[in-house]
């Protein structure tokens, strides 16, 4: 376990600070791309430890809730009992850690959708009577994007594993951010075009530059059309700059040298394609090929912070061997709901592949995951009520030592969910005051699951 | 509250009706999920507390974003029909129904960005290829040919973003052309920049239809150049065309005998027809068919082309009562006459008709299947991936149909339904347990009953009359009339005086891409009773639509940022 010093973020001073201070009066400037500040003039890696390596952060989403009786461990503390639903996750059973009893607080008008927003924003749904309803705040995965997100070529990356998913990562009201549910659009946008492994060399490119030139251009475009909107629509016409941004400076990086990072290699191309086989999604093997991609991104850092969607929130898809679509088997399903639990068990199956391909990446004294947290959780507590009491929540990874792995903390007092996102937050290194609004919001995060 | 989406019927979190206008639109009030008997939809509503309904007032303007399906045609329009569009661009958004309120209030992902920058220079290098460039309107001399990139983009632009594009905007997309030609040497590889540039600029994705005072200096009005755009966006779904720009620039389209005769002549154009689908595409849910689950050990007629057949019958079957009869759309529920393919007869047990592709088809006299409630588009959409469901479809007739308002399901509920077994062989026996609960009694009371009535249909839509080795019985009422069977129900609901005033609203809801607001209730009961007595076509109704002022007035846009309203929620 890594012990906090003045340098981590925490601790009060940020990692350029830290940096500048590590390098001392080498030629570090603002301007460099924010990857060369973890190497020195010759290239090379400095020794990879917590305090030198980005943390990461993973948003792992199910749709459909728990089985309560099934998923929360019989006992609490460290060396907890893997609960049925935790099996698969025996090989890295000191990697997680369960939060269970904790209680989502901003309300339930729609169901899958309020837990989903109200956890992840810690905010009430914006409800426009029915069932209409955004988001009304920008999802933990975003707050940290936000402050973590420019350092890297994609500020985040949204993945699905089914397809066709409303978005459940948000930047704020009406502004969804769709899901890539396809490894090999996946593949073309992170190791396509843009990507240079370690060792390659860059080639000069006139048309980056015009590219460029395109994108100025459409940014004047967007600035004279912003005077003349009213306030709600210069919010999205600022949205759509943000990426126009976003876009241009990851084509300025094009030119750069890679960075020369050890677990980083160009994958195979994953297949252009994943039919259904009778009827039935590949969800398996979209996964896999997903996770694969995933670690790799993480381990060449393209990015920092993701979101990965297993299945949207109410989704009905078919698993292998369920006689109906999920959500249709958590409301109808009777008794013990073996089926409801078979599926849920292959869900954290596949988590557990996710994980294991975070966990194989090597990185400095430790691996990827310990270097980033994922949080896994879903839509709802029980699917079959749309519950939001006992919200099913597990971590994984100690983010470079700042979170307890191994413990199952069950709150004794139906405390607000909104502490784990301010917990990873913190984690994350950023500092916020409050997470969430109205009765999600809190000051404190979950100290039980923090590193003292 | 400046722009209430008022639903009509606003109903609080307690069921309590806070306001209720229109009943003469067919709104239907239902007090929430809660104890009590089922409400009696017949002839008695619950008590409303009926107000005047307020003088109109337009609702201000917002920026809308192209769908998908928008995109593609303008690209398509500027380039030619041979242009493959790419299929990696920005989700489109469904709210209150409708992609097109959904483009009023989202805005473009990060990713989104990314997809329409590699759209633009893919449709860009295709465009230029040397079989491609038959579009163009001169051929430059060399790289540095300014006067002729300056007469490729003029009209380009023009079309592209709607208006003739202001002289610096024009210079700016020359002298980037020009950069180009300069770096790379070629004059078709230059233009990629420009054509790229027009593509992603928000002056292309972003329609921004903001208004301008109107002649008496009381109100404001879209100008007519924006009307030209409001016009071929509704009636076509795509951009205008270079007369309509010239109808607009002329200031033609900000009169009424000029709308009149714009409109009349868009309507006349096959643009029309495909517009028409895309409406009843949003209206009806039929994207959903782009990508259904249905379990093919239960279904085994089930596959992905069944389900673009199926939308392709009923997208033909509204064109053929629409456009080639121009008849009562109402007649859409009770016509024997179809589209089928070799997939769709099958499934219905009828003669194809034809080898290759559909053929106009009269379904037997006698038989248990007519108009749009037997098309397995809806059936499918509306059904779970391995069964039925009488729920659902009576949800759909509910509010996509009648327009009525049904409070979501109550959370923390158990809704489990008892497993199908030999005292409860079909889905009515096993629906009775939500009768029998009080809880789900007041809504499921005005959805399953109707839904029953399409139980022969199982969840692609084949023909069956027992369940389980039960009998189905497919009786049931919708609003207080009892109804033998799925036919009957058809005849129902072209007989119900609320299917016209919900058909008029959707329209309305779909013309002006944002929910009704208070202001435009009695506007919108206007085009009812004018679409009434103009025997329900829907022509008469779009060009209604087009000359109300709904359509052609607008308000400023408001100083602060009201998106995030919270009304409804109550």
């Amino acid at each position: 376990m890594i012990i906090k010093t003045p340098g981590t973020t925490r601790g009060g001073l940020t990692r350029r600070t830290l940096l500048r201070g590590l390098l001392g009066s080498a030629a570090v400037t603002v301007g460099l791309p924010p990857l060369e500040r973890f190497f020195n003039e010759s290239g090379t890696a400095y020794a990879a430890t917590c305090e030198a390596l980005p943390r990461r952060f993973g948003l792992f989403f199910w749709a459909n809730g728990s089985l309560p009786e099934f998923w929360v461990p019989p006992d609490t503390g460290a060396g907890f009992t893997l609960p049925p639903l935790l099996e698969p996750m025996a090989a890295l059973r000191e990697k997680i850690s369960v939060v269970s009893g904790t209680k989502v607080l901003t309300g339930n008008p729609v169901a899958h959708w309020s837990g989903a927003g109200g956890f992840l924003t810690g905010a009430p749904l914006i409800t426009r009577g029915g069932e209409e309803y955004t988001f009304a705040a920008p999802t933990l995965d975003q707050v940290i994007a936000n402050e973590v997100g420019s350092a890297t070529r994609f500020r985040s990356l949204e993945v699905g594993i089914e397809r066709g998913q409303p978005p459940i990562s948000y930047s704020g009201p009406d502004a969804g951010n769709p899901s890539e549910t396809s490894p090999a659009a996946l593949f073309d946008r992170v190791f396509g075009g843009g990507f240079v492994a370690p060792g390659e060399q860059v080639e000069a490119d006139p048309k980056l530059r015009l590219r460029r030139s395109v994108l100025d251009a459409v940014m004047g475009d967007a600035a004279r059309l912003k005077a003349r909107l009213g306030a709600g629509d210069q919010r999205r016409l600022d949205q759509h700059l943000t990426g126009i941004r976003d876009l241009e400076r990851r084509i300025a990086r094009l030119q750069e040298a890679p960075p020369d990072l050890a677990a980083c290699v160009r994958p195979e191309a994953p297949l252009a394609a994943y039919p259904d086989e009778a009827g039935r999604p590949q969800l398996q093997a979209i996964n896999r090929a997903m996770a694969d991609l995933m670690a790799l991104t993480l381990a060449c850092d393209q990015t920092r912070v993701f979101s990965y969607q297993f299945h949207r929130p109410v989704s009905n898809a078919l698993f292998p061997g369920a006689s109906m679509g999920h959500h249709q088997l958590t409301h109808d399903e009777a008794g013990s709901q073996p089926e409801v639990k078979a599926i849920l068990l292959q869900i954290m199956g596949e988590l557990s592949y996710l994980l294991g391909a975070l966990d194989a990446v090597q990185e400095g004294d430790g691996t990827l995951l310990d270097h980033m947290v994922v949080l896994a959780t879903s839509d709802c507590s029980r699917g079959r009520t749309h519950t939001l009491e006992d919200y099913p929540i597990l971590l994984a990874g100690s983010c470079c030592g700042e979170l307890r792995t191994g413990v199952h903390y069950r709150s004794p007092s139906s405390e607000n969910a909104s502490r784990v996102p301010m917990t990873l937050a913190r984690a994350m290194g950023l500092r916020p005051l409050t997470f969430g609004a109205a009765e999600g919001e809190v000051s404190e995060g979950l100290s039980a699951i923090e590193a003292g | 509250m400046k722009r209430p989406s008022l639903a009509i019927a606003r109903i609080s979190a307690r069921g309590r009706v806070l306001a209720v206008a229109a009943l003469s639109l067919g709104a239907l009030a239902l007090p929430a999920c809660e104890e009590g008997p089922p409400p009696d939809l017949g002839a008695a509503a619950p008590a409303p507390t009926v107000q005047p309904l307020p003088p109109f007032e337009a609702v201000p303007a917002s920026l809308t974003r192209l769908t998908r399906s928008q995109y593609g045609n303008l690209v398509r329009d500027l380039f030619g029909a041979g242009v493959v569009v790419p299929a990696r661009l920005e989700p489109d958004v469904a709210q209150a129904g409708f992609f097109s309120v959904g483009a009023g209030r989202t805005s473009i992902s990060p990713r989104g960005v990314e997809q329409y920058e590699a759209a633009a220079f893919d449709i860009a290098a295709q465009v230029l290829r040397p079989e491609g460039r038959g579009w163009l309107a001169c051929t430059p001399s060399g790289p540095e040919d300014a006067a002729c990139y300056r007469e490729i983009l003029a009209p380009l632009t023009r079309r592209a973003w709607r208006r003739t594009p202001t002289a610096d905007e024009l210079d700016g997309l020359v002298a980037l052309a020009l950069d180009a030609g300069r770096t790379l040497g070629d004059p078709f590889e230059a233009l990629a920049f420009p054509v790229a540039q027009l593509l992603q600029s928000p002056h292309f994705l972003f329609r921004a239809e903001l208004g301008e005072p109107d002649a008496d200096g009381t109100g404001r009005r879209y100008s007519s150049v924006e009307m030209a755009s409001r016009l071929a966006f509704f009636l076509w779904n795509t951009g205008p065309d270079a007369a309509l720009l010239d109808a607009g620039e002329a200031g033609e389209l900000v009169t009424e005998a000029g709308l009149r005769a714009a409109a009349e002549r868009l309507l006349a154009d096959p643009r029309a027809e495909a517009a028409v689908r895309n409406f009843f595409v949003e209206h009806l849910g039929l994207m959903a068919l782009d990508d259904l689950t249905k379990d093919p050990t239960v279904f085994v007629h089930a596959s992905p082309d069944l389900a673009l057949s199926a939308r392709e019958e009923t997208l033909r079957t509204l064109a053929h009562v629409i456009f080639d009869l121009d008849t009562d759309v109402r007649t859409l529920f009770t016509t024997r006459t179809t589209f089928v393919d070799r997939r769709l007869a099958a499934l219905y047990g009828v003669p194809a008709g034809a080898q290759e592709g559909f053929a106009q088809v009269e379904l037997p006299a006698d038989g248990p299947r007519a108009g749009l409630l037997g098309h397995a588009s809806v059936l499918m959409v509306n059904a779970h991936a391995v069964s039925s469901s009488a729920t659902r479809r009576g949800a759909f007739i509910r509010k996509a149909l009648l327009c009525d308002v049904i409070p979501p399901p109550p959370a923390d509920v158990d809704t489990s339904l008892p497993e199908p077994s030999g005292e409860r062989p079909t889905m009515r026996d096993r629906l009775s347990s939500h009768a029998a609960n009080p809880t789900c009694a007041g809504c499921h009371a005005i959805m399953d009953p109707i839904g029953l009535g399409l139980e022969q249909f199982d969840g692609i839509g084949r023909f069956r009359t027992t369940e389980a080795g039960a009998t189905i019985d497919p009786t049931g009422d919708v609003d207080g009339v009892f109804f033998e069977d799925a036919r009957a129900l058809g005849e129902a609901l072209a007989a119900s005086d609320k299917v016209g005033p919900c058909l008029v609203k959707r329209v309305y809801r779909y013309a002006t891409g944002h929910e009704e607001t208070l202001g435009e209730i009695a506007e919108i009961d206007r085009l009812a009773q004018r679409f009434a007595s103009q025997g329900h076509r829907l022509q008469a109704l779009l060009l209604d639509v087009v000359l109300s002022p709904g359509f052609r007035t607008v308000a400023a846009a408001a100083d602060t940022d009201e998106t995030p309203s919270g009304e409804g929620a109550l």
